[in-house]
């Protein structure tokens, strides 16, 4: 096998360990962690297949941002409560792993090759972007508002 | 430029399973916190998920362009939820998901 193969399940495995370390987790600061490093795992996948834009969008804007604020709220909202789950999610989850057991044994070899993007800055990205940023800026205007007791307006 | 080569199989499965797991952190949570986690471990499926569409040389500009939105949405849904956090902790002192009433009618 290629090195990107195995890259590939290794990162893959990660992002799957991480995201059960993130349930499992009985400190919601840990379990936080655990999130953010499962994306950190599935933005390494992004990256292994050459797409570093994508790559640095989910880094910066998940991790970076959205996710260094979760870790800080559940830092201050450090609680250790347990689960409350129901024995009988372990039939859904069984069949679960075994259909994707079967398909993954009897796959037919389909591959992802994008080492082709030809990311060019263009009018139509620059009016996108634009346009998602001021949104963006919209709504935390809105959101400030509403946090500060306004009526959102 | 390197052209790597990988199962999309692998990719799909590891993406449904995560997909699980943040299901799982949903039903069990207790306190908004770990709706968050888990909502954010369900957009972490969904940009996998997205990853097989770059494989289409034809659609590899517009997988692009869904994939830069589909980032912003996300974050900004996650952003409207952390605010939500923050208003209803000033409101009721308590984010427990059992504090959180049907339509809002508590607040």
């Amino acid at each position: 096998m290629a090195l990107e193969v195995y890259t590939l399940i290794v990162l893959s495995a990660l992002a799957v360990i991480f995201a059960i370390g993130s349930l499992l987790s009985k400190d919601n600061f840990y379990s936080a962690l655990y999130m953010s490093l499962t994306l950190v795992a599935v933005s390494g996948i992004y990256a292994l297949v050459n797409l570093q834009e994508i790559f640095i969008l989910i880094t910066f804007i998940f991790v970076g941002a959205i996710g260094i604020v979760t870790v800080s709220l559940a830092a201050v909202y450090r609680f250790k409560p347990s689960l409350q789950l129901s024995k009988l999610w372990i039939i859904p989850s069984a069949i679960t792993v075994v259909v994707l057991s079967y398909v993954y044994f009897t796959k037919v070899p389909v591959v992802v090759s994008a080492g082709k993007l030809s990311f060019h800055l263009d009018f139509g990205y620059v009016l996108l972007f634009s346009a998602l940023t001021s949104l963006v800026v919209l709504l935390m205007l809105s959101v400030l508002s509403i946090s500060r007791g306004g009526s959102g307006d | 430029m390197i052209d790597p080569v990988i199962d999309v199989a692998t990719i799909l499965i590891t993406s449904v399973s995560i997909l699980m797991i943040a299901y799982l952190m949903a039903i069990s949570s207790k306190d908004l916190i770990r709706l968050l986690i888990s909502l954010e471990l369900m957009f972490a499926s969904v940009f996998l998920a997205l990853l097989p569409l770059f494989s289409i040389e034809s659609l590899i500009n517009e997988s692009l362009g869904i994939a830069v939105i589909t980032v912003f949405t996300s974050s900004s849904e996650l952003l409207v939820l952390i605010a939500t956090i923050v208003k209803l902790d000033k409101l009721k002192e308590d984010i427990t998901t059992s504090s959180i009433f049907a339509g809002g009618e508590g607040l």
